[in-house]
């Protein structure tokens, strides 16, 4: 086979899962009874494997008898040319069943630059891409994941949409399809409003938007009384519980990230007011560390891997790290296992914990400011401060670093040039820092490497900037300009900024209405494709299209005013609006929110009943 | 780690006993997709997994002490390699399958396994033939009147980028009588001193014998053994420590 890596489209993985049911159905064409799900990741490989949840949802839907599961991954473009050339149609790893011959076909959704390859996927597989074309026999065409919240920019191309984490829904999502199998697929319509009766599945064909005659979204409508008004996202209560990949499939080629995985917890307690990941994951639940243990030594043993991460929004937050860390050490013992501790807080505990347990030396240590001024990490309620990052550097640079890694978001709501130079100015104090402490300490010093890394802000639906005005492509620019000319006074510092185009067409589609669903589709005829690959996203392509269908980049970037109904606002992820107003007001006041654990600010997410809203502070 | 750099390793661990476990190896399918070095972590991680008493590389970065008698380019099958794996302990042949081959993905299998305490040499210093079947179609033909010639010269970069010609010719030991119109049996040079990839090979019977290039990239290549000796004296690997 002449393509790129064919290594990616075998499988014949340690540890895949393929089902005798399925292989009955396969060898003498009988009827599988089981409800077969193709698990589709819109990106490589490589980068699909690295995927924890794609992981997860593999066993859990092959772990009843009911139910078989297979991935499936997009084809790079040499590949898709071969199999369009050939006639192939895009088939799983584990029995190279074509796309079109499953019951359901579940994407999971991490990033919006992956829509146009959902597209393709489904192209190659051959199946309808519109919802309302599609017939009873075509597979249900589903997705989850943190960009699912807001799927109004893809809602024509997908049949029902997983509104929260898969292990609480899944399964009855599937028993549903199951009782649709078994009387022969009759009726698809009937079948899909009975999947919209499930708390927590949202079947976009059932609601209707409106827009004013100015072009502006009004509302989204359910077309009848019987279709839910707001789904409300669901969640697991207790991880402990709750099933977890301790045999997942491990690759045999080289995939990005290339190690077993511990979830510790979902959820985070901070608050920072731009981060959808931590709002929408509301509110922190932790596994115990027995539970980890126990699941940290079957998942070495079983995957043979030498690198174990730990997994969640901020490490250093786990309670029982300590624990946890000790015991897995003593557990890998001669086994020259080690962990990977990402987000961790720099202190003495950390410090002692990566040398002794992993692999960041090489790496070098990474902070996340955001911002380059205190007034601006108050804004975005960063809670850390400069005298936090300075001591903390301190000690480290006292144990023998030299390699920090910075990273800064450019375009926050308030900012003014004075923060983009606080950058600037933080970077020079850590450079004068590290030579400081050489000194003090008498040894002669290394040249430090510090690299700065700025990313655009975007502004994220269910979040306390989900009304805000994104920068313009202009403001960007000089911003990114500006900070470049100041960073060049600051000899040890590498610069890394990433792309602004990409910014601003995610900042579309983040926030975008059911109106981009024909652009999405025109985009990706003309030929965009795995547009988070840098060299293969085609900006003045994507905007030129936009404007075809009469939209603009002012429509979705300038902002909503807050008596605005939002096309998100039909889904609850716990977090109510009234509390991302609040939070929105006190970013302006430059105020901080404590963290959960501080004290609660009644967000609304206790309204799921467990995590820390019950624990005693 | 680089092949040499982890044989340079096990030298400078010589003071440390090694029972090495010498394998004979299998792969098919999926598996020959994989490049040499994926397929040597998939080998480490199944050892990691059979829990066997394994030796590890020291340094920064440890890991398992496998050393590969010959990388095996991507889509090569094979079904005579060998891989040697150092243990602390000594570790008898029939455990040592037993215990990998569960572990092993589907399409690699370990076929045999000998036992060695304190080995002399280095399983790849030890190579310098290997046997390969290749099949494509009406291939034989032309690849037996390429062993027909004096000299065959095949351009190739050298390491500093420049293009030179070399004389692939002596490197071609000989066909085997037992090829059929389809498929080629060959032995040919390999090793560390001088190697001849199969894929050269099929090359230099498209360009000399005018064999078709679409067909010769769907040819199906296996490589079935691998010697050690001087031609005509030459001795399976199994001897050779
Ligand atoms: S309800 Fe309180 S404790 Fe619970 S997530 Fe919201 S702010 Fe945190």
């Amino acid at each position: 086979m002449s393509v790129e890596s064919p290594g990616r489209y075998v499988g014949g993985e340690k540890n895949q899962i393929i089902k005798e049911d399925v292989l009955k159905e396969l060898r003498e064409r009988g009827e599988c009874t089981a409800v077969r799900t193709a698990f589709c990741f819109p990106d490589v490989y490589e980068i699909g494997m690295s995927n924890l949840a794609l992981q997860i949802l593999y066993k859990l839907l092959n772990s009843e008898d009911y139910t078989s599961c297979e991935r499936v991954f997009s084809p790079w473009h040499d590949m898709d040319r071969k199999m369009r050339e050939n006639d192939i149609p895009l088939y799983s790893l584990e029995t190279k069943s074509p796309l079109y011959e499953f019951d359901v076909v579940a994407f999971t959704l991490g990033y919006e630059m992956a829509f146009a390859n959902v597209l393709q996927m489904l192209e190659l597989g051959k199946i309808p891409l519109k919802s309302c074309d599609r017939k009873e026999t075509d597979p249900i065409i589903v997705c989850g994941g943190p960009v699912a919240y807001n799927i109004e920019p893809m809602s024509d191309f997908f049949d029902a949409v997983f509104m929260g984490e898969g292990e609480e829904l899944d399964l009855e999502f599937i028993q549903e399809i199951k009782k649709y199998k078994d009387g022969g697929k009759k009726d698809r319509q009937a079948m899909l409003r009975e999947v919209a009766k499930i708390e927590g599945m949202y079947v976009p064909s059932l609601y209707e938007p409106e827009y004013s005659p100015e072009g502006k979204f009004i509302a989204l409508h359910p077309i009848d009384d019987t279709v839910p008004s707001k789904i409300t996202k669901r969640i697991i209560k207790d991880l402990d519980s709750v099933l977890y990949p301790t045999a997942p499939v491990v690759p045999n080629n080289n995939i990005v990230h290339d190690r077993a995985y511990l979830e510790l917890f979902r959820g985070c307690i901070r608050g920072c007011r731009f981060c959808q990941a931590g709002y929408i994951t509301r509110p922190v639940r932790e596994k115990s560390a027995d539970t980890l243990l126990a699941q940290g030594k079957e998942i070495e043993h079983n995957t043979g891997y030498d690198e174990l991460g730990m997994l969640s929004l901020s490490t250093s937050d786990y309670t029982e790290l300590a624990k946890l860390t000790d015991g897995l050490l003593c557990a890998f013992d001669g086994r020259h296992t080690s962990l990977s501790l990402p987000s961790l807080r720099i202190d003495n505990f950390a410090l002692d914990l990566m040398e002794k347990a992993s692999s960041t030396r090489k790496t070098g240590l990474t902070f996340a400011p955001e911002a380059g001024t205190q007034r601006l990490r108050d804004v975005i309620n960063k809670g850390i401060n400069e005298e936090n990052i300075l001591s903390a550097l301190r000690l480290a640079f006292m144990g023998g670093w030299s390699t920090v890694k910075l990273y800064f978001m450019l375009g926050l709501p308030t900012e003014t040039m004075d923060d983009v130079r606080g950058i600037a100015e933080l970077a020079k104090k850590i450079e004068d820092l590290y030579y400081d402490v050489a000194r003090e300490m008498g040894v002669k010093p290394r040249r430090p490497e510090i690299t700065v890394s700025t990313s655009m802000f975007i502004p994220k639906p269910f979040t306390a900037f989900q009304w805000e005005k994104q920068n313009t492509m202009e403001e960007f620019l000089e911003k990114q300009a500006c900070l470049r000319e100041c960073l060049k006074k600051v000899r040890s510092v590498r610069y890394i900024w990433h792309g602004v185009e990409t910014s601003v067409w995610e900042g579309i589609l983040a926030r975008g209405d059911r109106r981009l669903n024909d652009v999405i589709l025109d985009g990706y005829k003309a030929g965009s494709l795995f547009d988070a690959w840098d060299d293969n996203f085609n900006y003045e392509r994507w905007m030129g299209i936009l404007a075809s269908h009469g939209l603009s980049w002012e429509m979705y970037a300038r902002g909503y005013e807050c008596g605005d109904v939002l096309p998100w606002d039909h889904i609850s992820v716990g977090v109510s609006r009234n509390f991302f107003l609040k939070e929105r007001e006190r970013a302006y006041r430059e105020e901080i929110t404590p963290n959960c654990r501080e004290k609660c600010s009644a967000c609304g997410a206790n309204c799921f009943k467990t995590g820390v809203c019950y624990e005693t502070r | 780690m680089r092949q040499d750099d982890r044989a340079a390793e096990m030298t400078r661990q010589q003071h440390l006993t090694q029972y090495v476990c010498r394998a004979r190896f299998a792969r098919k399918g999926a598996l020959s997709f994989i490049g040499h070095l994926d397929l040597m972590k998939v080998f480490e991680r199944a050892i990691r997994r059979a829990e066997l008493p394994i030796l590890y590389t020291q340094g920064y970065n440890p890991r398992p002490m496998l050393v590969f008698a010959l990388p095996l380019g991507v889509g090569i099958d094979t079904t005579g390699d060998y891989v040697d794996a150092a243990m602390a302990v000594p570790v008898n042949a029939e455990e040592f399958m037993a215990k990998v081959n569960p572990e092993l993905p589907q399409d690699l299998e370990v076929l045999s396994c000998i036992s060695i305490d304190e080995p002399k040499r280095s399983l790849m210093s030890v190579v310098t033939y290997a046997e390969y079947e290749i099949e494509a179609p009406g291939i034989t033909e032309p690849a037996l009147r390429l062993f027909a010639r004096d000299e065959i010269l095949m351009e190739k970069k050298n390491k500093k980028g420049k293009i030179v010609s070399t004389d692939i010719r002596p490197l071609m030991v000989k066909p085997f009588e037992d090829s059929t119109a389809d498929k080629v049996h060959v032995l040919v040079s390999a090793g560390s001193v001088s190697n001849l990839r199969p894929d050269i090979f099929i090359r230099a019977v498209c360009i000399h014998e005018g064999y078709d290039p679409d067909k010769a990239s769907e040819a199906v290549i296996t490589r079935t053994a691998l010697f050690g000796g001087e031609y005509p004296d030459i001795e399976g690997i199994e001897g050779l420590v």
